[in-house]
């Protein structure tokens, strides 16, 4: 499903220039749950944003279902990621002044779903998180968990077919971060793939494939499973 | 996709009230006071506008050269009526003669009304589209007819039919009313017209002829207004009568006076002559409140981009959330848009509340009737567009702007503002600010220069003097019986008469020789005829010789110079020297100089004086003029004074006016425009401190904790004070820079129009520069100060 091959990506302040991906190759595979961990710094957030379609590489090639889109433009990369792609935030990121329902519904009226569909897939996906009975609640009268659940809700309202997780336990405490790897392991068995870049090695457990890397490249593959 | 925009937009609103509502009042006010300007200069171009041929009717007047300047005159000669008529008649429809616009008292039995109206030919009720309730549009017919407003027949007959009844004019004319015409609007140059009596009439009582002087080219107190006909060209019209009366006149003609049509189009706005060519009018004010209205407008359109855009760090993660899940630029860019329409159609509909409460009021200073044009369609289309332009301006900063960050860093948090993104907003303060302190200024040399008007010394006391009218005949002949009486009540210590308003000329004469007249020297002189007592009783200063005196029975040929009279006419030691000329008396009688008196204003105060002459007269017309008795209360006198004159004139009502009411008047059209000005530009500078005010508050909450970081390390509140403060006092200080010789250029051009004017002093810049300067302190110190005070642990935990 994804292929990256020599990635790179470098960062210019007024004086030092920093190399974040430094020809990072690999392949992900449909239906995979890989783990990327790595030290800070390490690159590992910055590939997620390219791999989300949320930056451009400097360099490389990114196939992404066997189509090139490192050269895609802004208007492009947006089109191919809201019909492919959802994203869970470590800080959930939701939007303060909509509502649980709102926030979940927002990826479908980008994608133009008609109201009524609209309503019903939102209650679908607010029902298999367990959230239903939240969502006129707005963000902040929330707990981290519940935050993070309408974060995945959201993130899979579309049905997209990768989840790109950004430490999505990090601001949780352990129980309710188990619930929210007990979602995304559900989502990956029904046939998601997903991408998650993590620091906790409990989390990394989860996945299928663990990717280490440092300093821009890979360093090494677990096989899990 | 809107409607969740809109969600957005309006709980973004509710969640930041102190903003949204600066932010919207800021927009609504400066909308208010758009629309109020928008409708006020509407009204002046629709005045003289609901005649349907308004582009046919025209005055004649004409160009005069005298003495080397060119002054242009409504007034025209008789002799004009015939040959327009005779040779022109081709050109228009209809010529009407006409008085300028008089008061008659007008009686039925013993109810006395005073009224305007004119005396005009038989043409006019055609001309002036008159509405007709009553009888038809050919009713001057009859030397003594009268037609009457709607409201002056309602007045004098009530509810019966005024329809062939009789009135009494000035008690002593019996006219015959042959109709009644529907109130003339208030919007136009003949809307104080309560009656017109036939011109004829008027001839014959004013002036003691008929008409049919079809060869007087003399006496140039007339009106002539014209119909011109359908296809009759302007320009082709003026060619053909230009020379009329240079070419008709017996001797021919001193002045060179050059005859042109003056279209009603151009009337009102465009009504200033100077040295023969048209310069504007009031026009120049509705160009000078147009600016400022649209100043008014970028004001309020520059604080919602400032604001809007302080906030975006606010909205960064809004912004980064969405991209991230999918909206494309356009999207957000939409989404920003119709925020912004929201904010504006919200101030839109305040500012409307606002137009709609301070409208009587605006009415009141502005002299105006406007009313708020709830069932004009073209105000609710221009409105739409106007709310669709300045939500597109003024949101089109901030879309533009929030739309382009990149989602990436502002979801990771790393985002911060470039060390350049506050420069837009730097320089929008800069100009709001500019523009600002260029209009205090503006306004406080316009007031400048009216004080110092108001403060020029008029050369009479005016304080405490009353004038009666005395137009009527009943007045003939009683002067001395009327002084006698008016002394002896007690509420009277001097009395004087004279033919005008003690500030104003009603009379220019020529013909006068005096010896060391220089050659081809086109003399013209005010020209005032006054009473023994009239110099004394209004209490002007004589500054050689002696004012007129029962004493000297050669007085009826005296005359008294105001002092530029004397240098005028290059004479030395004047008194006692004599005056010729056939204008000087029907006999050609010498006029010995036996005063000169010091200039008192007689046209406006910001012209240099006429030369004056006042003649000894004992006639009619004019005013009495009484000084009230100190001793007793203004009350009191005016009471004892008002049995006086209804003993001796029991069928006029008594009617007086301060002098000094009178000539305060004369500032009344200046103090208008000063008026509006100010409270335009005090609404201006509202406008922009509520923006300073909405964006200190942002800094101070952008750097809460900067703030707190400092005040652990021991900073003060007053460093705090500074550190927050000092970066708005440096932009004002910079709009200061800019806008004072902005202002000056501006300004100096608009005072040179005076000739007697103030000099644009240093003291205003000050005062200006100063006056924003504190209150920009003020302003922003009170958002510096609650953060600097603010508990740092609280400011510190905010990230």
């Amino acid at each position: 499903m994804i292929k990256i091959s020599n990635l790179e990506k470098y960062y210019k302040t007024e004086e030092v220039q920093t190399i974040a991906l430094n020809k990072l190759s690999f392949e992900i595979k449909e239906g995979e749950f890989a783990a990327i961990m790595g030290p800070s710094g390490c690159g590992k957030s910055t590939l997620l944003n390219i791999l989300g379609l949320l930056d451009d590489p400097d360099g490389g090639s990114y196939l992404f279902n066997g189509i090139e889109v490192a050269g895609y433009n802004e208007r492009k990369r947006a089109q191919l990621r809201k019909h492919n792609i959802g994203f869970v935030f470590q800080s959930f990121n939701l939007i303060d002044e909509l509502s649980v329902f709102e926030n979940v519904e927002l990826p479908l009226i980008y994608t133009g779903v008609k109201t009524a569909e609209r309503k019903e897939r939102v209650h679908q996906v607010l029902e298999k998180m367990g959230i239903m009975h939240r969502r006129k609640h707005f963000p902040q009268q929330l707990s981290g968990g519940q935050q993070q659940r309408v974060a995945v809700a959201r993130a899979v309202v579309n049905n997209p077919k990768l989840i790109l997780a950004d430490e999505p336990t990090g601001n949780l405490d352990s129980s309710n971060g188990n619930e929210v790897m007990d979602l995304l392991t559900e989502l990956n068995e029904a046939g998601t793939t997903i991408i998650m870049v993590t620091h906790s090695e409990h989390d990394a457990k989860f996945s299928h494939r663990i990717i280490r890397m440092l300093d821009g490249q890979k360093v090494t593959e677990n096989v899990l499973v | 996709m809107f409607r969740n925009y809109f969600k957005i937009a309006w709980r973004n609103l509710l969640k930041h009230k102190g903003y949204s509502a600066i932010n919207i009042f800021g927009l609504a006010l400066g909308l208010a006071v758009t629309i109020i300007i928008g409708l006020w200069i509407v009204d002046e171009f629709s005045y003289n506008n609901h005649f349907e041929n308004k582009d046919q009717i025209a005055q004649v007047m004409q160009n005069q050269t005298i003495n080397g300047t060119v002054e242009a005159n409504e007034g025209i000669p008789l002799a004009l009526e015939f040959q327009l008529r005779e040779n022109f008649g081709d050109a228009f429809d209809y010529i009407v003669m006409s008085s300028r616009i008089d008061e008659r008292y007008l009686s039925l039995k013993d109810k006395v009304i005073s009224s305007s109206g004119r005396f005009m030919q038989i043409d006019a009720p055609d001309l002036l589209e008159l509405d007709m309730v009553e009888g038809t549009r050919k009713g001057l017919k009859e030397t003594n007819s009268i037609l009457l407003s709607e409201t002056m027949a309602q007045t004098l007959f009530g509810s019966e039919s005024p329809m062939g009844k009789s009135v009494v004019s000035n008690n002593e004319h019996t006219m015959v009313v042959t109709g009644i015409y529907k109130d003339i609007s208030t919007n136009n140059s003949f809307s104080d017209m309560h009656f017109i009596m036939p011109f004829k009439h008027w001839m014959s009582t004013r002036w003691g002829w008929l008409e049919n002087q079809d060869s007087n080219w003399s006496y140039n107190p007339f009106f002539l207004y014209l119909k011109l006909s359908k296809n009759a060209d302007l320009v082709a019209v003026n060619a053909r009568i230009e020379n009329v009366k240079k070419d008709n006149r017996p001797g021919g003609d001193t002045f060179n006076s050059r005859l042109f049509v003056f279209p009603m189009t151009e009337w009102y706005l465009h009504s200033n002559f100077e040295n023969g060519e048209q310069v504007g009018g009031r026009i120049e004010n509705v160009w000078l409140f147009g600016i400022i209205g649209l100043f008014v407008l970028i004001l309020a359109s520059i604080n919602f981009m400032n604001l809007s855009t302080a906030r975006s760090e606010k909205r960064a993660l809004e912004v980064g959330i969405r991209k991230s899940i999918g909206s494309t630029r356009r999207q957000l860019i939409y989404q920003f848009l119709s925020e912004s329409f929201l904010v504006v159609l919200f101030a839109f509909i305040i500012g409307i509340g606002l137009v709609v409460l301070s409208l009587p009021s605006f009415n009141i200073i502005a002299g105006k009737e406007v009313i708020f044009p709830w069932s004009n369609a073209m105000f609710w289309m221009v409105s739409l567009v106007f709310i669709g332009f300045t939500a597109l301006v003024s949101g089109s900063y901030p879309a533009l702007y929030l739309s382009s960050f990149k989602p990436i860093k502002v979801l990771k948090g790393t985002f911060k503002m470039g060390k350049f993104a506050a420069v837009p907003r730097k320089v929008l303060v800069v100009a709001q600010f500019t523009v600002s302190i260029a209009l205090i200024i503006g306004t406080l040399i316009v007031k400048d220069q009216i004080d110092y008007g108001k403060n020029r010394p008029v050369g009479i006391n005016s304080s405490q003097l009353i004038q009666l009218p005395t137009s009527s005949q009943d007045f003939s002949g009683k002067y001395e019986v009327m002084r006698n009486e008016f002394l002896s009540s007690g509420a009277v210590t001097k009395m004087g008469w004279g033919t005008s308003p003690a500030t104003s000329i009603w009379n220019y004469s020529s013909g006068f020789e005096w010896d060391g007249k220089p050659t081809n020297f086109d003399e013209s002189f005010a020209l005032m005829a006054v009473s023994y007592d009239y110099i004394d009783a209004v209490g002007m200063k004589i500054v050689e010789g002696r004012s007129f005196s029962r004493e000297f029975a050669t007085d009826s040929n005296a005359v008294v110079l105001n002092k530029t009279a004397v240098e005028y006419m290059g004479i030395q030691d004047p008194i006692g020297k004599y005056i010729r000329g056939t204008a000087a008396g029907p006999d050609d009688v010498p006029m010995q100089i036996v005063g000169v008196v010091a200039d008192v204003i007689n046209e406006s105060a910001y012209e240099p004086v006429s030369p004056q002459m006042y003649q000894f007269g004992q006639g009619t017309g004019g005013f009495y003029y009484l000084r009230l008795n100190p001793e007793q209360s203004t009350s009191e006198s005016l009471a004892s004074i008002e049995k006086v004159f209804k003993i001796n004139f029991p069928n006029l009502p008594f009617r007086y006016d301060f002098v000094d009411e009178v000539y305060a008047k004369t500032f009344a059209a200046e103090e208008r425009v000063a008026s509006l000005a100010n409270i335009f530009t005090i609404l201006a500078i509202v406008i922009s401190c509520l923006g300073l005010f909405g964006l200190a508050s942002f800094v101070a909450e952008q750097r809460t904790k900067e703030i707190g970081v400092r005040k652990v390390l021991g900073a003060t509140v007053t460093n705090l004070w500074m550190l927050l403060s000092k970066d708005f006092i440096v932009l004002v200080m910079i709009a200061l820079l800019i806008a004072t010789p902005l202002a000056y250029y501006f300004m100096s051009g608009w005072i040179e129009k005076f000739p007697y004017r103030t000099d644009i002093s240093a003291e205003v810049f000050l005062i200006a520069g100063l006056g924003v300067l504190l209150l920009t302190v003020v302003t922003v110190s009170f958002q510096a100060i609650k953060a600097a005070i603010a508990n740092p642990v609280k400011s510190l935990r905010t990230e």
